[in-house]
């Protein structure tokens, strides 16, 4: 991989080449493999507490890339809905082109590309920037949703009646903006959660990459892993709660679990 | 920068780094296809298993929830690996894209059964009583009556997550099958610039997804008026 870094962010490779040696080296002996596998969960047991801040690095992704993207797909629901025909279609520009392409592809362009325009990102820095971006689009599109979920009809009732603007958005708007994109929303957010494990690939010690370091050292990898896909569930089902009764809570929103 | 491209660029899309751009693509078309049509084809399944009503079916019917329910909450790479060192002792010898194509199997599965889930509901009660008052037997009310109408409602959401998987194959790059991205990388291990490499395999992405999203938002647009 040409990445003319200072070397300590160049580790997008050992993944891939660790695998291959490990299947390499399962083949001989495949046989006794397949008869005698017994699974031992008690070293990835004992490196749970490792794993689990792992899974708070991958909530801190997860939050940041869901709270930057907001801000960029808040920008971009009204620059769509309200804004000139240029900005519509400079918006519809990059809304496209994110939500038709892998994030993986697109955060390698910027962790591989752009050092040759002078821009040097950390492993970290790429990945955060890339999910944002990906969430920006993909948020731009579900908050648009919500912006003209609002009929001008009932935004011209409530001034007829006498709101404030400030009651306008709150009592008019809010509701059905909450309405129609809670839920989407709240499964973009564990969609996030979830899609956050590839900056792994790029060597960022969140929970998948936590994973496949010590699956590397204890050759425990169908343990780990599964014990991982645990965490995951536990995350992601904890976080669709929590969505779901702040949603019930602060927006009467009916909002499902599973 | 701009120079290098030029200068790469008559290099680049030689002859046979076309055919092998264009080999990794249908590999990752493949896998895709494969992997949903397996996963409509079990998914429906799922989606009518769950359904049903008997006791007997109840212990299905559990285990079927509980597999949607987990691997919609699993990373589509944690499921690779899972995958990989499963079947890497099961069946030894099973090629890389194999592997990959059974992990898609398995992610859309869950997926598509939940979307036809929410399509077979869809499908008014009164629709099932009449069906039910003619005498259907549940073969005839799901051929006939059900589906039929739900089409419009499972579509335009299923064809979005095939995007999605068209894009989450990427991943399986990891694992060393020559799918798009890893042929991006490849490319530039070869001494391309990253720009080129992976700016053509970003523009090989959208050509394959691009296409699917417009019949989505189009299927969307015109099933919703009917």
């Amino acid at each position: 991989m040409v990445r003319h870094a200072d070397g300590s962010a160049d580790n997008a490779e050992p993944v891939f080449l660790s695998l291959l040696f490990r299947i390499a080296g399962h083949q001989h002996h495949v046989n006794h493999r397949l008869m005698n596998y017994t699974l031992q969960f008690s070293e990835v047991i004992d490196d749970l507490p490792y794993l689990l801040a792992g899974a708070a690095i991958t909530l801190q992704i997860a939050f940041i890339s869901f709270w930057c993207g907001t801000v960029i797909g808040l920008f971009g629901a009204v620059a769509k809905v309200y804004g000139s025909n240029a900005t519509r279609k400079a918006v519809s520009f990059y809304v496209i082109l994110f939500t038709n392409t892998p994030a993986l592809v697109q955060i390698f362009l910027l962790y591989y590309a752009l050092p040759d325009a002078g821009i040097l990102l950390s492993s970290m820095t790429a990945v955060l920037i890339g999910l944002t971006l990906n969430a920006g689009a993909y948020l731009t599109e579900i908050l648009r949703a919500g912006v003209i979920s609002v009929r001008r009809s009932e935004i011209e009732a409530a001034t007829t009646l006498g709101m404030s603007r400030l009651q306008l958005v709150r009592y008019v708007m809010l509701p059905h903006i909450a309405k129609t994109i809670y839920a989407p929303l709240s499964n973009f957010f564990v969609w996030l959660v979830l899609g956050s494990s590839l900056a792994a690939l790029f060597g960022v010690e969140e929970l998948t990459g936590r994973a496949i370091n010590i699956s590397t050292g204890n050759l425990r990898s169908i343990e780990t892993f599964t014990v991982v896909a645990g965490i995951y569930i536990v995350l992601t089902v904890i976080a669709s709660t929590t969505l779901a009764l702040v949603g019930r809570w602060a927006f009467r929103v009916k909002a499902k679990v599973f | 920068m701009f120079e290098r491209l030029l200068e790469e660029a008559p290099l680049f899309f030689s002859y046979p780094n076309l055919v092998f751009i264009l080999e990794a693509m249908g590999r990752t078309l493949g896998m895709t296809v494969i992997g949903c049509t397996v996963g409509f084809v079990v998914g429906l399944m799922i989606a009518v298993l769950r359904r049903s009503t008997s006791r007997m079916l109840l212990p299905f019917r559990a285990i079927a929830i509980a597999y949607v329910e987990t691997f919609r909450r699993i990373p589509f790479l944690v499921i690779l690996f899972i995958v990989l060192f499963v079947i890497e002792p099961l069946m030894p010898g099973s090629s890389l894209f194999v592997i990959a194509t059974v992990s898609v199997c398995l992610i859309a599965t869950a997926f598509l059964s939940e979307v036809i889930r929410s399509g077979l509901e869809s499908v008014p009660e009164q629709q099932i009583e009449g069906a039910r008052t003619l005498n259907f037997n549940s073969l005839q009310m799901l051929l006939l009556v059900i589906l039929p109408q739900s089409w419009k409602m499972i579509l335009p959401p299923a064809a979005a997550f095939i995007v999605m998987f068209i894009k989450d194959t990427s991943l399986a790059s990891q694992l060393g099958v020559i799918e798009l991205t890893f042929a991006g990388k490849m490319l530039v291990n070869r001494g391309f610039s990253p720009v080129l490499g992976f700016g053509v395999i970003l523009v090989c992405y959208f050509a394959l997804s691009y296409p699917l999203s417009r019949f989505a938002a189009y299927l969307e647009k015109r099933l919703a008026s009917s």
